[in-house]
């Protein structure tokens, strides 16, 4: 699945916000930044190191390019074979196999050969596949899933005010740059970036933007066919006050950058109808598509929005460069 | 449902159109909606794992009754970076029964360590003396050592005085008559000691000694050796402000403040900057497949960028050996720098008839071979299955992106580039912990026993002295050796 980080569509914008120290590191294909306000400059370079590290980690058992990740091992696997995987690898697939019945299977990780051929012994940390031929591709949850370690390590350091995010694409922002306001994102046209669709102040949030450019394609997993008329798709979600629960609990993680890193695909893909029921049912989310021909007379690239706490509809587009 | 009292909570828009989304409470709601939730899988695990938590305090390890592998009890000394990266890797091992982890960051790294465990089944205890923990835990029978380096002989030491065999990282000691004391408690106690130079498990590094280079001499003479280990610029290592060590624990395990305790490897006494921390891994390969050990050693080096009030080793070094190969003389160079991370690790082996890039890391250039143009055709190899067929050069570039490494080799001379075919499929620590344990069973021999870890530590840290000295230094043969050999 294509996700070009260039063409989110997502953006921080304001001066408060452009103050914070950035700090970058590149893995998983992609610039994974920290924005980070804090008095000890030093100390807090250090603490975005920490988190910026796991980056690298994490690519290291999720990526299906490295021979000796995880997820490598996984997809070689034959029928009835098992291999041991990482406490996080488990706990991706965990909320993968959940966001594909969420989704119901618009997003999927096997992109449909076959998840529920895989089985998860979350206890013994073991995949077991019952069919051969199973190919994963964490592409579009790990970024996300990364982003939200990353800000628990924050947290421990004591910084909280701070925006994490992975190629743009996987954005988690914590408290906000200015008292009592969050940080100011903006979600424009990946077609025409200048064009500005919405403008959000987020705390305590998760956004996920996936945008397709000229000549990409992405493709339903339950059809196996490209899907037409969506140019992009951002989801949020509120961050949850019992997130990044020690590991002794026993649970995994609410991880909520990589459950909206996975909804923004499945947005790509699902109908207008299955987004509408899916953000009925999950009070707190809310979701953008971008649809490709306007064909709902909000102008040629028109601007759906979804769910959230408010019933007054639709957001009013913020259009043009204001 | 929950979300209404969260509606109050919801900022109304701003004039310009700005919308709040801090809305926290709101996942609260989601969490009074178990299963179909955002956050359902969170749900659903909890419930099991109280079961779970039954079933494991009843049944015995799942790899033991498994195999028929007899199960082995270890211990963790060291639970840091590195010491979490071996425990991952120690958890596919199939066997091992942890049950105790030492480390004197017992907010921190303890207790991530023992909690990760306990969440498995393990029933681990917490020590901060290991000698506690030797006197206490009768039943352990290997300890794996991942303490700075400055702790490495004593710590090892008294774990196989205390008749446990040990896995101890590498640098096997910052100081030779550590890792000579090593050595000889290794003897007496009769236990065995793996130092933790990985590459000689990886099957690549096994099959390109083995197969490529003793077997069927693809390279010939191998007359030059190249590597590096260039990293980029890294802040020095912190730690979160809450979780800082009371200053007289620091001082009573030989750190002086938590940012020398953080970053100990660039603290003379402690550890032995970039060449020992990085650079031994790539030498001691060096003199593995060139089967011998170094004649001389020249060295350059300096702290040419970081600051000297908390950095006291070389940030950047530069070395050549020479060695009396069985083959012939050879010179091998060897850089390391902490400034410019370009072209990452890798060792190049050069011979009159082909070369050898081969690196650790599985992402970056893991293993290729350039036939010399007139060297003899390497067909019956292909054949064999030891090199893959060679490979088109204009396949290269998507292949392998823009490798710097490979672009200068092809440019020199065009020769046809082979893969090693045999790549590392488990965690990169895995095999190496693998062999260990199955030394312990008494089903293999140590890759990298003492004696081996001694002779890489005489050859690495002797660049520190020939930098220091400014002079090319030489070695005499029994300067690898500890003495009383058999
Ligand atoms: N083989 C490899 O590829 C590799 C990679 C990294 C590190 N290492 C080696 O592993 C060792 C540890 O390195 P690291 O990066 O994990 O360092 P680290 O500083 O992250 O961890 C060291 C740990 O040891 C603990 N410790 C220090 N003194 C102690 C003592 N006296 N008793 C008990 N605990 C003590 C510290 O609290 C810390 O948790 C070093 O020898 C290093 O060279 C090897």
């Amino acid at each position: 699945m294509s996700q070009p980080d260039e063409e989110s569509g997502l953006r921080i914008e304001g001066r408060r916000a452009r103050d914070a120290r950035r700090h970058s590191h590149e893995a998983m294909h992609t610039v994974f930044e920290v924005y980070a306000l804090h008095p000890d400059a030093r100390y807090a370079a250090q603490a975005a190191e920490a988190a910026l590290a796991l980056t690298q980690r994490l690519e290291r058992d999720l990526s299906r390019f490295i021979a000796n990740s995880d997820i490598s091992r996984i997809n070689r696997l034959e029928a009835g074979e098992a291999t041991r995987v990482s406490l996080e690898t488990l706990e991706c697939l965990v909320i993968a196999r959940h966001m594909f019945e969420v989704t119901d299977g618009a997003f999927d990780i096997s992109i449909g050969t076959g998840l529920s051929s895989i089985e998860l012994d979350e206890d013994a940390l073991v995949v077991r596949a019952t069919q051969p031929g199973v190919r994963l591709d964490l592409g579009g949850i790990g970024k996300g899933y990364a982003v939200d370690l990353m800000a628990d390590v924050l947290e421990e350091w004591g910084l909280r005010v701070a925006l994490v995010h992975g190629g743009f694409s996987s954005v988690l922002a914590l408290d906000g740059p200015v008292d009592g306001e969050g940080w100011p994102l903006t979600l424009s046209d990946p077609a025409a970036p200048a064009r500005v669709l919405a403008r959000l102040s987020a705390c305590q949030t998760s956004i996920g933007a996936s945008g397709l450019v000229k000549g990409d394609h992405i493709v339903d997993p339950r059809t196996g066919e490209p899907v037409r008329g969506r140019r992009a798709a951002w989801v949020a979600a509120p961050r949850p006050a019992t997130r990044g629960q020690a590991a002794a609990d026993g649970a995994p993680r609410l991880a909520v950058t990589a459950v909206t890193d996975a909804l923004t695909t499945a947005c790509m893909v699902m109908s207008v109808d299955e987004i509408t029921a899916l953000c009925a049912r999950s009070p707190g989310l809310e979701a953008w598509v971008l649809e490709d021909h306007g064909q709902d007379g909000a102008g040629e690239a028109g601007l759906r929005h979804f769910g959230g706490m408010h019933s007054d509809g639709p957001v009013a587009l913020q259009t043009g460069d204001a | 449902m929950a979300g209404e009292d969260g509606k109050d909570k919801v900022a109304p828009r701003t004039t310009e159109g700005q919308r709040k989304l801090d809305r926290r409470d709101v996942l609260m709601g989601l969490s009074t909606v178990p299963a179909l939730g955002l956050f359902g899988y969170a749900w659903r695990k909890q419930n099991q794992v109280k079961q779970a938590a039954a079933r494991a305090a009843v049944a015995p390890r799942e790899a033991a009754a498994a195999g028929d592998v007899r199960e082995v009890n270890v211990a963790l000394l060291g639970a840091g970076a590195q010491g979490q990266v071996l425990t991952e890797a120690m958890q596919r091992i199939p066997g091992l029964r942890f049950r105790a982890v030492c480390d004197i960051w017992t907010e921190y790294n303890q207790r991530r360590v023992v909690n990760t465990l306990k969440r498995y089944g393990h029933e681990v205890n917490g020590y901060v003396d290991y000698r506690e923990m030797l006197d206490k835990e009768p039943a352990i029978e290997a300890v794996v050592i991942a303490t700075p380096d400055f702790w490495h002989a004593e710590h090892a030491i008294a774990c196989m005085k205390a008749g446990k065999h040990v896995y101890c990282e590498k640098e096997m000691s910052n100081t030779l008559e550590g890792a000579r004391n090593m050595v000889l408690a290794a003897r007496e106690t009769g236990k065995l000691l793996q130092i933790g130079h990985q590459r000689r498990s990886n099957p690549r590094y096994i099959h390109c000694h083995d197969k490529l280079l003793k077997e069927a001499n693809l390279l010939g003479r191998i007359v030059t050796v190249n590597g590096q280990w260039n990293r980029a610029v890294a802040a020095d290592l912190g730690a979160p402000d809450r979780y800082a060590i009371p200053q007289a624990t620091l001082t009573q395990f030989g750190f002086k403040d938590m940012h020398q305790f953080r970053n100990w490897r660039w603290y003379k006494g402690l550890g032995g900057g970039p060449i020992v921390d990085l650079g031994s891994h790539q030498i001691d390969i060096y003199s593995w497949f060139l089967g011998s050990n170094p004649t001389h050693v020249t060295a350059s080096g300096g702290l040419l960028y970081h600051d000297p009030k908390t950095h006291e080793w070389y940030d950047t070094v530069m070395v050549i050996y020479d060695y009396m190969t069985p083959a012939g003389p050879a010179k091998a160079y060897y850089q390391t720098q902490t400034t410019n991370g370009s072209q990452g690790y890798f060792e190049t082996f050069m011979g009159d008839q082909g070369t050898l890039l081969i690196s650790e890391s599985e992402l970056n250039n893991p293993g290729s071979i350039y036939r010399d143009p007139n060297a003899p055709a390497w067909d019956a190899w292909i054949q064999k299955g030891y090199i893959g067929a060679p490979v088109i050069p204009e396949a290269k570039d998507e292949e392998e992106g823009a490798s710097g490494a490979i672009a200068d080799v092809r440019e020199s001379a065009a020769p046809d580039r082979h893969k090693v075919p045999v790549a590392l499929t488990d965690p990169y620590h895995q095999p190496h912990l693998q062999n260990f344990f199955d030394a312990v069973r008494g089903k293999a021999r140590l890759n990298c026993p003492a004696e081996v870890g001694y002779e890489s530590a005489v050859a690495v840290l002797k660049v520190n002295e020939a930098i220091e000295s400014n002079t090319r230094l030489a070695f005499r043969p029994e300067d690898f050796k500890v003495g009383g050999e058999a």
